[in-house]
């Protein structure tokens, strides 16, 4: 509330000096969204890339200056200038008399309806080399020996932090020219740096609730409003699959008593009537639900995963932990032997190939996820045991079931639609390698160990990718024919395909060695052998990957045989 | 002294004058500012304009919730009732000697302290701080129940992360060597009641058995922890009753035994010794002589030692505005010791305080328990300028509120506002560094 002519009150206590200048200063409004659309505070913790507009660090990628850079237009216009550290920095003598009187004449002088532009920019433009670019040219081929950046933006991103730039300005008939350096736009400690104003990041952010919506064609929206979305639970329980598929989240029907059409998916578009129009969505805004986890809520959020049960003690934490490796490490086996078994038969149709090269990279990239899973959950091991620990890299015997009490042996096989399914069954949340991992958890969480928690739960998380890839994967593969896909394997190895093998088996052996030997000695001491063995697994001709993919092209299985050495023979862990 | 403007519903400014000039207390969110000359002769010569000026500063600040809002936070606090029972015999005991006239037969068992503590834990802002108190009846009747749950509460703390202090209200009397031990050893906020000297002490807390003589016990049992007391923080309170009204007295025969903190506390509602309305000019005239005297010893850079007056520095300062005199049902909870959670410790057995159990809380019958208890919703306090600062007071007692003990309050503040006026802002921090935010 505003009071024109208030009494004059000096503030005494704290609760009079929250109130200085309510009465007698006006509010000033903040450019951009709310100060609580910071980082931290976006719904892009839980989406990456939609926590603020990364081309808004460009604006203040020249000191002092925060500049406008119109990607349509393709210019560079000076918004404003930074006078306040301006001055600062000619106390501290950082910057020159003269220069300093450039920015002045910037700041003086420049207007929004007449601003300052950039006409030219020297400097070092990342792979393009030393150039002098000129703003108005660009916008020809970006490809090429003598390609420039497709527009100014382009142009600016590619500067490297701290090198040297020179700025030719005009305004009318007057040119100006700054010399200075790319700015940092991240402090030592890695926060954003000082000069970025509050909302500045996210102020061209399109705004959620209104039909900036519906005209977006990012497809990749905030994980609680994106495009397409589970319908909310039924009200009374309901076995229609009806409920599980993904439908429109601006839909036009918003009727909660039937499954919404999943097929309507392909053909909603504004015209169709199927979906909201722009009027509507500022109209109805309010029936847009909100959506975590894939599907839309209508009341308060209610956890679905499971709180696993803590361990007894952290003897059976330990034994867990080492099993969880053993897990990972069986997993594994089971994906690259069907990411070597995909082999599309070319020439093919290009779907064909497409998506068996989608799958086989999937499967490749969740594979060395899994590797990754049995670092995580060596290094929790060590922290538990620092006197004790022994790497664990004991292959597991069995894979925790869907069901509890279920375990399932390993079996490596091709990428048939069996073996695909089980994946899926093995990443499911809450069930599986998933439900094994809860229980370890809720038990670290019980002990305090908020560090090795937060491990456990991002392995956990990568596990849910992990599910959702499979069925992506799945879907790929479901478009074919198995024998359209997987290579044929021949009743009996040839003698090739044994040399291939042993070859293989042999680099696995030498392979584990070296992390054994690398977990063991802990960093940084252990980092030479954890580097060989992860060099040893990819590329190059000597590399594990070529040494398996030798065994898949000599029509052999990829699997790795029981090891005797008793710090990598497999283990029958405890039970889930 | 001092005149009363009210502008509004139930008066929303009270001006009031010091050594240093005129000031005004803003009634919500309790804004003190001073009123320099021009701006008093503006406020007398332009009501409308003065009324236009406090309606802008009405509003909540930042961080502030609405006065008129009834919230429903975590509980964040409770209250054990561990023991039923007391080797004293106080004649003012709102407890009767902790079985609340056999509505609490039995001490409380360990399961039924460890359910109530996983609630509190469970449900409250793991952010801030919990506090688990310790009451009866004498909690150390039933020491072994007071040692489990401080052990089995830290270690959940300590898993878990979180902030868990500990309070006790004793007579010390059972004290021995290993409690004063676990007292030292965690965050706890130990009460000791005593009533003063040995003659006025023993003649109000006569020993169940055995004569007169637990003066003498409590000081002797006390003492240790009063001279190294570890984590623990060590307050005297004393029960004022109209036999003795002498608060210098209780004061400095508690300042003599070592306490570094001490409170008073008139009986209000009692069948003996009760004060009434007659005794309450005398007992405020008592008091400030004391305060003032606390105040030149501030002024002299000593820390004030009268823990009702550093209290009230203190919510003056910080500008303390609650529309309820106590955590009761909201923040804080009783449990007896049958697993029931009472609004209140003084109200246990009593099923309009009853609000839930160690299973959880009746929201329906808590949300009605605040919602009756606002301020807003106490006739007699809804034109009172002290409202937010008094809040009725205490919800037991409320039967015993009369013209002349809100008059005393009143008074009080008065004199309050008028020394922390004086004192100022910058003087706080050494004068009030016992009472922590």
């Amino acid at each position: 509330m505003s009071v024109e002519d208030p009494i004059r009150l000096l503030p005494r206590n704290m609760a009079a000096q929250r109130r200085v200048g309510l009465v007698t200063t006006p509010v000033l409004p903040i450019a951009g969204n709310p100060a609580s659309t910071r980082l931290e505070s976006g719904v892009g913790n839980c989406f990456p890339g939609l926590e603020c507009d990364l081309r808004n660090l460009e604006r203040r990628f020249f000191p002092f200056l925060a500049v406008d850079i119109d990607m349509n237009e393709n210019t560079i216009s000076v918004a404003s200038v930074d006078m306040a550290a301006l001055r600062d920095a000619q106390a501290a003598g950082t910057i020159t008399a003269a220069t300093a009187k450039i920015y002045r004449q910037i700041d003086s002088t420049g207007t929004s309806a007449a601003p300052w532009r950039v006409v030219t920019m020297h400097g070092v433009f990342g792979p393009l080399g030393p150039q002098t670019i000129d703003i108005a040219s660009l916008g020809g081929s970006s490809m090429g020996p003598s390609r420039l950046p497709v527009e100014a933006w382009t142009a600016v991103r590619l500067l490297a932090e701290d090198s040297p730039i020179q700025l030719t300005l005009r305004r009318g008939q007057t040119s100006l020219t700054l010399a200075g350096q790319r700015t940092r736009y991240v402090n030592d400690d890695g926060s954003l740096a000082d000069f970025f104003r509050t909302g500045e990041l996210t102020q061209s952010l399109c705004s959620p609730w209104t039909h900036d919506f519906r005209d977006c064609g990012c497809y990749y929206w905030a994980s609680n409003h994106p495009d397409i979305a589970m319908p909310p639970r039924p009200v009374a329980p309901s076995t229609d699959t009806a409920w599980d598929s993904e439908v429109v989240w601006e839909r036009s029907n918003r009727a909660t008593d039937v499954a919404p059409d999943a097929s309507t998916l392909a053909t909603a578009t504004e015209g169709s009537g199927l979906e909201l129009r722009h009027y509507e969505i500022n109209q109805r805004w309010q029936e847009l639900n909100f959506v975590v986890e894939g599907r839309e809520l209508l009341g308060s959020y209610a956890p679905l995963r499971p709180m696993g049960k803590p361990l007894p003690d952290k003897s059976a934490l330990i034994e867990h932990l080492k099993y969880a490796a053993g897990i990972e490490l069986a997993v594994m086996h089971e994906y690259l032997a069907a990411a070597y078994s995909l082999q599309a038969q070319s020439p093919g149709p290009q779907q064909l190939l497409d998506d068996v090269d989608a799958a086989r990279w999937e499967i490749r990239r969740i594979a060395i996820g899994e590797m990754r899973h049995v670092r995580a959950v060596n290094d929790v091991l060590r922290v538990l045991s620092p006197d004790a620990y022994v790497p664990a890299l004991r292959v597991a015997t069995r894979i925790p079931g869907t069901t509890s009490g279920t375990p399932r042996p390993v079996v490596p096989d091709r990428a048939t639609r069996a073996a695909v399914a089980s994946f899926i069954d093995a990443e499911a949340p809450s069930t599986s390698v998933d439900g094994y991992y809860s229980g370890i958890l809720a038990t670290l969480e019980l002990f305090g160990l908020t560090v090795e928690a937060q491990t456990i739960r991002t392995v956990m998380g990568e596990g849910a990718d992990h599910w959702q890839a499979f069925k992506f994967i799945q879907h790929w593969l479901s478009r074919h024919d198995e024998t359209e896909y997987l290579a044929p394997l021949p009743p009996a190895p040839s003698k090739l395909a044994r040399a291939a093998n042993l070859v293989l088996q042999a680099k696995y052996l030498a392979l584990l060695g070296a992390l054994f030997d690398g977990y063991q000695l802990g960093l940084p001491e252990g980092a030479p052998e954890v580097n060989a063995a992860r060099a040893a697994m990819r590329g190059g001709t000597e590399s594990l990957d070529a040494a398996a993919q030798a065994v898949a092209d000599a029509g052999m299985l990829v699997q790795f045989d029981p090891l005797t050495d008793p710090r990598f023979a497999p283990v029958v862990g405890p039970p889930p | 002294m001092t005149a009363v403007h009210t502008t509004g519903v139930g008066g929303s400014a009270r001006r009031f004058r010091s050594a240093l000039g005129e000031h005004v207390l803003i009634v919500p969110f309790s804004q003190v500012y001073d009123l320099p000359t021009r701006a008093a002769a503006e406020w007398d010569a332009d009501p409308a304009r003065a009324a236009r000026t406090l309606a802008a500063l009405e509003a909540p600040a930042a961080g502030e919730v609405a006065l008129g809002e009834v919230p429903e936070p975590s509980p964040q606090s409770i209250s054990l009732n561990v023991s039923s029972s007391c080797n004293l015999s106080c004649s003012y005991c709102y407890a009767s000697r902790g079985n609340f006239a056999g509505r609490q037969p039995e001490p409380m068992n360990a399961d039924t302290a460890r359910a109530a503590v996983d609630r509190l834990l469970a449900g409250g802002d793991a952010s801030a701080p919990f506090t688990i108190g310790f009451l009866g009846g004498e909690p150390f009747v039933n020491r072994r129940l007071v040692h489990a749950v401080v052990d089995y509460s830290s270690d959940l703390a300590a898993t878990r992360g979180l902030d868990v202090r500990f309070s006790v209200t004793t007579n010390g009397t059972l004290l021995e060597p290993r409690d004063i031990e676990l007292l030292r050893a965690h965050p706890f906020a130990v009460t000791v009641s005593v009533d003063g000297d040995q003659a006025l002490h023993d003649r109000q807390r006569p020993k169940s058995r055995g004569g007169h003589a637990s003066w003498a016990e409590t000081v002797r049992r006390i003492k240790p922890l009063i001279d190294a007391p570890g984590r623990a923080k060590v307050a005297a309170r004393a029960t004022v009753t109209r036999a003795a009204i002498d608060p210098a007295r209780l004061f400095r025969a508690l300042l003599d035994i070592g306490f570094r903190d001490i409170g008073l506390s008139p009986l209000r509602k009692s069948p003996v010794g009760a004060l009434e309305d007659a005794d309450w000019p005398a007992y405020l005239e008592a008091l400030i002589r004391l305060a003032t005297e606390q105040i030149a010893d501030a002024r002299r850079g000593e820390p004030i030692r009268f823990t009702n007056l550093a209290v009230a520095l203190k919510q003056l300062h910080r500008g303390a505005a609650s529309p309820y005199p106590c955590g009761a049902g909201g923040g804080y909870f009783s449990v007896a010791a049958d697993g029931t959670w009472y609004a209140c410790h003084r109200a246990i057995g009593d099923a309009e305080y009853a609000l839930g159990s160690n299973a959880g809380l009746s929201e329906r019958k808590r949300r009605e328990f605040l919602r009756e208890r606002h301020v807003h919703s106490q006739t007699d306090c809804t034109t009172c300028w002290a409202r937010y600062l008094c809040s009725g007071g205490c919800h037991q007692e409320k039967s015993a509120r009369s013209a002349a003990s809100c008059d005393f309050i009143r008074g009080w503040l008065d004199f309050c506002l008028r020394a922390y006026a004086e004192l100022g802002p910058a003087a706080m921090p050494r004068a009030i560094p016992q009472v922590h935010p």
